[in-house]
């Protein structure tokens, strides 16, 4: 057979290995991991990866790359006057600034300097992630469809715009398997008191791919993992009693053949397991001080984006796929000047440290990891120019991200907008250029991952997508 | 039931027929349909299928005349010669550039594949119609060798085809295990166990048919059946898309409930929902129905374009209706010719035609809570009764006052003769404000009649020359404002005059307005526009399926002034929408006549020349504005206009123009009349505004176009197309009227050949876990074929045939031979038929989402069985929906707790975490079927979820009250109640020395106890000792996590 990866009834077929084989050689239960029945095909990559889990810091709401990555000395130069017809060539805006009656461009308060060898330019918002520009790949030429939120987040999740597809971790938990046992394939972090654009469960869902592959939240406190903790007076001891009795209940049903029975007992039993091996990695108290001191004080409270940054780094230890962080506020469409600088405050100094944490322990060569949102922000002020203050209206025709570790070229800024930040000039990627990219880092042709549903084989990068080998090392 | 077929007549049929018992047709043809097409739809179709704009090299391998055409370098097909056809030869190629399909292509024909397609090409490469476009034909019953087993004609076509494979049908599955699998099939719910008790001891002959009957019979029935077609119509309480707004849509959950308790045919069923509003009469129920159509998901997110998402609801309704009831998938077709199945792109517009022609928006409004058109009021009859003598008022009322109206005239004439034939100096009464815009104080603009109730005027805005000494300029982005002043409602009559002048021609220019927003409120409040230089005024509560509005024929013009008058007189009809310029009434157009609900609740001020996020009145000038509490004379108006314009020279009045003015601003008897009349109204819309509102479909008068979409975009509008269903399919009958009721006709026509296999399908699929044709979504080319396409047929033609009777078919699925199976099986069964396709067992499946939680309820006897109402909310962990959007989730206090699942609040952008570790459908889009996994998660939410712990904690209080200090008689019960068998004396022990191990480290660890029995709402029962009910708890929660509780065998 020579495509690896689809198979004519993929969910029956599954649903056969999971009642049958895979059970009965007495595996565990998680759906997502590969047990040895699902020794097939599709859990192996295609090509050799040149990384073997991924971490996306995803910054939800539109970071402004103006601000941040993308310096443009002509936008502050022309600051105030209206935006030139010629650049804006009729493309459409959102309803919210597309009927006023100005367009004023602005340009950046923030200072911009050269950093590293590679003469990366960042913004004075980011200190910490420019003393690592070194190692990153910058992107400034990701452009996206969608003008809005929801369809702008569900498209870099899922490769649609149309909530209802797979997102990225469950296709990699599909495509991949669990690197760790005991651990799901995909874990996603929202970061804690935090407003702006809502999140929702599906951006992390299995979409039409069976429920085992979504993404399973960690949340800080007790319970990591949603129903993980025994109620308050049962002790382990107790619990493993009752685990005990039901596995003596089950046999006296069925001495080994059913595999309905000996599904309940192994996914009981990796329940029981989970217990320990979530809390374990979620506790933070072995972790000495220097690491706290590498990812801010922020660190030491759960909850926040650096306690997720350094939860990441563990899971990434203990072989999970792929772990995403969602941190909300970065929609400034007023007032962004002050927004804009504490939301660095809260992500630039832990998204730097996971890098330099993660080489430090020698799994950056093997980890991509990703910073971005999902659309850029206008070179134009949404509302009106103030000296106090202003904002910036959504922007889909460019933006910035960046990568690092994981097989990318480190030390690249890749790709180029017009001087007053609207379009793109060079190199321009699409999103499902993102997503093809990083599944061919992961080992995975975009365009073998494939999942018949509803007649139809469906792939994360719909028909589109093209690895972009200038991001390659 | 055996049917009458003697033996020896089954021995000819052996002789005369052996094709049809050996399953192999005669000289082993090759079935096209069966074996053929889906290679070819597979394989080829995506470059040589029915998508034009996909194909390559100009062929087509669906359609037989262009695959065996003479081609350049010969036919593709020769029929009869695999040899010398060019397939056979591409597919076989070793040179990867020849090679068919492209090796890079992902997708590989077999060497069996390319074997078949020679033996098909050998035989003459007949095509033929995939199976499910043809009507189903009645099938003769298929002989059997056993004649004792079948007991119904279902049962005889299982046994065929199994004998066909070799395999004997299961024994009898046990009679406690059968009416526990037929109960939680029917109703969702274990059976009670005195009932059941009752059943097993009835040994009459037609005792498991009563059983049936009984489940049928029971209320519990309708909210079963409905948890299945929640997911079908993407059923929700919220909007899903970003914010997530919560909506009331629980009426019609409740109507589905009822619909099938109450045995609605199911061609009715389905009628209703696709097209009740257009039925005849059509009641509020049938009505009702149709919100089936607008379940899908709708946004509010600010910056959206309003058209973009309105396609998306087109198109959801379009797929839902293709899945729902044709079993076929479009989404392909939304952006291309389908690549599989015979459905063009310009046949899916055609489709959707049907269901755009309502007067939506693509946006619901963020700053109020109106629900989004077309709406309907729901009224019980009560209030019916009370609108019917509420609306007697307000027509008495306004015949009154057109009585008045017409007798006044000798009042008149005394009146005009006391004022001794003078013209009335002050002829404006009812002024609420008059502003002249000359001057600027403290960024405020005075108000004549009302000073303490001034303009605010920004900064921005300036002074310019006025039609009449200076006026206001404005920008666009900043708005006049008038605190204070303006505040009507629906029933207010009200006037406004004021002087404009646009600098140029407006596309669309905001002049004045009373709202906060456009689509963000929905336009909810009154609004003066200027729009492609048409004057327009409307009152709205949500456009534009709620609103009156008219507009100008006539174009205001650009750089001169021109005096407006926006008058309304309360009535709620467009025609009580008056526009006046220069001084004479302006003809308009109606454009919106359907005014229901409040206008007021929007805007939180009067204001002129922008509003948020639309477009302002940018450089135009206003100037001289009056506001008036009441409705304008003509004489009003032209004096308003004539004092500006014509100033110094004299008005002309005469004796009528002066009569209507009198009775508006005079006569005492007349505006007594009048504010009765408001009075009157203000009642009748304080009663209707207190209804709930739903929404559902309602067909515009003028069809609205809909285009082809070139790669499904909103903003590339192609041709347009008429509504039409696909050539694939039968076409409308001549005659039929080219709309949803004409669709909905079409589709339950006994001719059609997928809805009644569609809906037949799903019943088994109910009934079995799996439907004949597995991809219950899927009847197309790409879906799996039927198991057993003669049974399928048969099934459909009877349900046809039987009126459409869910119940009927039900309880014929459950009453045969094959369904009463027992589940067991043998190793060598499950490698043969691990799908169990064949049904050489009955069914065996993890219980769904629903199923699992309410059962656990049901034991412990905290069920609460309250049909239908407002969803609630149970214990949920706290967070999850605070972390997404910042809304708290705050769970229900008592019964809400315990209610069935299927009223489990359903939030899109978080659902309930349980019920998604069960596998439910996420209602974000239709879905018919549900996948089963198996995962840690699960055992988890049985082990830890509150919802469970306090469940074992009470169904430990129950088993321990009813067997008083025998924990052995407690423990048997509890295991019969949630596994629905006796215990074995193995399992009982296991049980008990549970029970004692876990009772004596509760005894040393008292606090322990108190702690795990405090879980959960449900009082501490202080009559219980804490210890052995603690441990009585530990077995209860044990055995949620065992395989046969959550399992139906």
């Amino acid at each position: 057979m020579t495509c690896p990866i689809h198979h004519p009834d993929e969910s029956n077929r599954r649903q056969f290995l999971a009642q049958v084989a895979g059970v009965a050689i007495g595996s565990t239960m998680w759906g997502w991991m590969p047990t040895p029945g699902q020794a097939v095909e599709h859990l192996r990559p295609h090509f050799q990866p040149r990384a073997r889990r991924m971490i996306w810091l995803f910054q939800s709401g539109g970071p402004s790359q103006i601000d941040l990555f993308d310096p443009k000395p002509l936008l502050n130069q022309r600051h105030g006057e209206e935006l030139p017809a010629s650049i804006r060539m009729g493309q459409r805006l959102t309803a919210m600034s597309g009927n006023q009656s100005s367009l004023p461009l602005v340009g950046s308060p923030f200072q911009f300097a050269t950093h590293g060898e590679s003469g990366a330019q960042i913004s004075e918002l980011l200190p910490h992630t420019a003393a690592i520009a070194d190692k990153l790949c910058i992107v400034r030429s990701l452009h996206t469809r969608a003008i809005n939120h929801d369809p702008a987040i569900t498209f870099v999740q899922t490769g649609s715009e149309i909530a209802g597809r797979p997102s990225i971790g469950a296709w990699l938990s599909y495509g991949l398997g669990a690197g760790n046992p005991d651990l799901p394939a995909s874990i996603a972090m929202v970061s804690q008191n935090k407003s702006g654009q809502p999140l929702y469960a599906r951006l992390w869902g299995a979409g039409f791919l069976p429920s085992e592959h979504q993404g399973i939240q960690f949340r800080p406190g007790k319970n990591p993992v949603l129903y993980l903790s025994d109620p308050d007076g049962l002790s382990r001891d107790m619990r493993r009693q009752m685990l005990d009795a039901l596995l003596d209940l089950h046999r006296f049903q069925d001495q080994g053949e059913d595999p309905d029975i000996l599904a309940a007992n192994t996914r009981n039993e990796l329940a029981w397991r989970m217990q320990t091996s979530i809390p374990e990695v979620a506790d933070l108290s072995d972790e000495p001080e220097e690491i706290f001191e590498l990812y801010g004080k922020d660190s030491r409270t759960p909850g926040t984006y650096a306690n997720n940054c350094i939860l990441a780094r563990r899971l990434a230890e203990r072989g999970v796929r792929f772990t995403q962080l969602f941190h909300q506020g970065w929609d400034q469409h007023g007032n962004l000047p002050g927004a804009l600088r504490t939301q660095c405050l809260e992500t630039d100094q832990a998204s730097a440290a996971l890098v330099v944490d993660l080489e430090r322990r020698g799994l950056l060569d093997d980890t991509l990891v990703i910073w971005g949102g999902e659309f850029g922000r206008t070179s134009y002020c949404q509302g009106k120019l103030t000296p106090q203050g202003f904002g910036r209206d959504h922007h889909p025709r460019c933006f910035t991200i960046w990568m690092a570790g994981g097989g990318v070229k480190d030390g690249l800024t890749y790709g180029s907008t017009d001087d007053l930040g609207y379009n793109i000039t060079a190199n321009p990627m699409d999103v499902h250029d993102l997503q093809a990219t990083i599944l061919h880092i992961l080992g995975i042709d975009h365009e073998q991952l494939t999942y018949k549903f509803q007649g139809r084989r469906y792939r994360l990068t719909d028909v589109h997508g093209k690895v972009i080998e200038a991001l390659l090392a | 039931m055996l049917l009458p077929i003697s033996r020896a007549l089954v021995v000819i049929q052996l002789l005369l027929l052996p094709s049809v018992l050996c399953g192999l047709p005669l000289e082993d043809e090759i079935d096209y349909d069966r074996s053929i097409r889906p290679i070819l739809a597979d394989r080829c179709y995506p470059c040589h299928g029915p998508d034009a704009g996909a194909r390559k090299a100009k062929l087509r391998l669906d359609r037989r005349e262009i695959a065996i055409a003479e081609r350049s370098d010969g036919a593709p097909i020769v029929p009869g010669d695999p040899s010398s056809s060019l397939m056979i030869e591409r597919l076989t190629a070793i040179d990867a550039e020849d090679r068919m399909p492209p090796p890079e292509s992902n997708r590989q024909v077999s060497d069996q594949e390319i074997e078949l397609l020679r033996r098909w090409i050998e035989q003459g490469a007949r095509f033929d119609r995939h199976w499910a476009f043809k009507a189903p034909r009645s099938p003769e019953l298929p002989a059997v060798l056993d004649l004792q087993w079948s007991r119904q004609p279902i049962d005889r076509f299982i046994l065929a085809r199994l004998e066909r494979a070799g395999l004997a049908p299961a024994v009898d599955a046990n009679r406690a295990i059968l009416a526990r699998r037929a109960s939680f099939i029917l109703t969702g719910l274990a059976p009670d166990l005195e009932e059941l008790d009752r059943f097993l001891a009835d040994e009459s002959s037609d005792a498991w048919h009563k059983w049936v009957d009984s489940l049928l019979a029971s209320p519990t029935f309708g909210e079963q059946m409905a948890t299945h077609w929640l997911d079908i119509a993407r059923y929700a309480d919220s909007y899903g898309y970003q914010s997530d707004v919560h909506r009331q849509m629980w009426q019609w959950r409740d109507w589905v409930i009822d619909a099938f308790n109450s045995n609605l045919s199911h061609d009715q069923f389905i009628t209703w929902q696709v097209a009740g509003d257009m039925l005849e009469d059509a009641t509020p129920r049938q009505k009702l129905a149709t919100a089936f159509q607008r379940l899908h998901r709708q946004t509010n997110e600010g910056g959206s374009v309003e058209e973009e998402y309105r396609i998306e609801y087109v198109v959801d309704r379009t797929q839902t209706f293709s899945t729902a009831f044709l079993g076929l998938t479009f989404e392909c077709a939304r952006c291309h010719d389908h690549k599989f199945d015979p459905l063009k792109q310009r046949e899916f517009y055609a489709l959707s035609a049907f269901f755009s022609n309502i007067d939506e928006s693509g946006l619901y409004s963020h700053f109020t809570s109106a629900v989004p058109t077309p709406a309907l009021t729901l009224f019980d009859q009560t209030a019916t009764d009370r609108i019917a003598e509420l609306s007697t008022q307000v027509n008495s009322a306004e015949q009154h006052l057109h009585e008045v109206e017409e007798s006044r005239r000798d009042a008149f004439d005394l009146w005009q003769r006391q004022q001794e034939g003078s013209y009335p100096a002050a002829i404006f009464t009812d002024v609420a404000g008059h502003f002249s815009f000359d001057e600027i104080i403290d960024a405020k603009s005075i108000n004549n009649i009302d000073p303490e109730h001034p303009a605010k005027v920004p900064a921005s805005l300036t002074l310019s020359e006025g039609v009449s000494g200076k006026s206001i300029r404005l920008t666009g982005d900043d708005a006049l404002v008038f605190d204070g002043l303006g505040a009507y409602s629906r029933n207010d009559p009200f006037s406004i005059s004021l002087w404009i002048r646009p600098e140029h021609h407006m596309e669309r220019a905001v002049i004045l307005h009373r709202s906060r927003a456009w689509t963000d409120a929905g336009s909810q409040g009154y609004q003066l526009l200027i729009e492609d230089g048409h004057l327009s005024a409307a009152l709205i509560h949500f456009w534009p399926g709620d609103a009156i509005a008219v507009s100008t024929t006539d174009r205001i013009k650009p750089g001169q002034w021109t005096h407006v008058v926006f008058s309304y007189d309360g009535s709620s009809r467009a025609s009580g929408i008056q526009l006046w310029i220069d001084g004479d009434k302006a003809d308009v157009e109606i454009v919106r006549d359907h005014l229901r609900s409040p206008i007021t609740g929007g805007g939180p001020y009067f204001a002129i020349g922008e509003r948020f996020r639309d477009n302002g009145f940018k450089n135009g000038q206003v100037d001289e504005m009056y506001i008036l509490n009441r409705s304008i004379s003509a004489l009003e108006v032209r004096k308003l206009f004539h004092d500006v314009a014509d100033a110094g020279t004299e008005l002309a009045v005469n004796d009528e123009g002066l009569y209507r003015w009198w009775l508006l601003a005079i006569d005492e008897e007349c505006r007594s009349a009048r504010f009765e009349l408001t009075t009157t109204r203000k009642a009748l819309a304080a009663f209707t505004d207190s209804k709930p509102r739903i929404m559902v479909m309602k067909e515009m008068a003028t069809r609205r176009a809909t285009h082809l979409l070139q790669r499904g975009r909103y903003d590339a509008a192609g041709e347009t197309v008429e509504p039409a269903v696909p050539g694939i399919l039968p076409p409308m009958p001549d005659g039929a009227s080219r709309d949803r009721l004409g669709l909905a006709r079409w589709l339950v026509s006994p001719e059609h050949p997928l809805t009644a296999r569609v809906a037949v399908n799903r019943l088994w699929q109910i009934a079995f876990g799996q439907g004949i044709v597995p991809t219950s979504e899927d009847f197309g080319t790409q879906g799996v074929r039927p198991s057993h396409p003669q049974l399928l047929d048969h099934l459909a033609l009877d349900f046809i045939d039987s009126g459409w009777d869910v119940k009927r078919m039900l309880r014929r699925i459950l009453t045969s031979h094959t369904w009463m199976q027992s589940s067991g099986c043998s190793h060598s069964l499950l490698e043969q038929d691990p799908e169990n396709r064949l049904l050489a067992r009955g069914p065996s499946v993890r219980m769904s989402a629903e199923m699992v939680r309410d059962h656990a309820l049901q034991a412990s006897g905290l069920l609460v069985g309250k049909i239908g109402g407002p969803s609630v909310l149970p214990y949920q962990p706290p967070g999850l929906w605070q972390e997404k959007s910042g809304r708290t989730y705050t769970a229900s206090k008592g019964e809400g707790l315990y209610r069935r699942s299927l009223y489990t609040f359903w939030k899109r952008t978080s659902p309930p975490p349980t019920m998604m570790i069960f596998d439910a459908s996420k209602r974000d889009v239709c879905v018919t079927r549900r996948h089963r996994t198996s995962t840690p998660m699960q055992s988890l939410v049985l082990m830890n979820d509150p919802q469970f712990v306090e469940a074992a904690r009470m169904l430990a209080r129950r088993v321990m009250t009813s067997t008083e200090d025998d924990p052995a008689a407690a423990i048997s019960n509890a295991f019969r109640l949630l596994l629905g068998r006796t215990i074995e004396n193995a399992e009982l022990e296991t049980l008990l020395t549970l029970r004692d191990q876990l009772q004596q480290q509760f005894a040393g660890d008292p606090d322990a106890a108190g702690h795990w029995l405090s879980v959960g709402d449900s009082p501490i029962d202080e009559t219980l000792d804490a210890i052995e009910w603690a441990a009585m708890t530990a077995v209860c929660s044990t055995l949620f996590n065992h395989d046969e509780t959550t399992r139906l065998r």
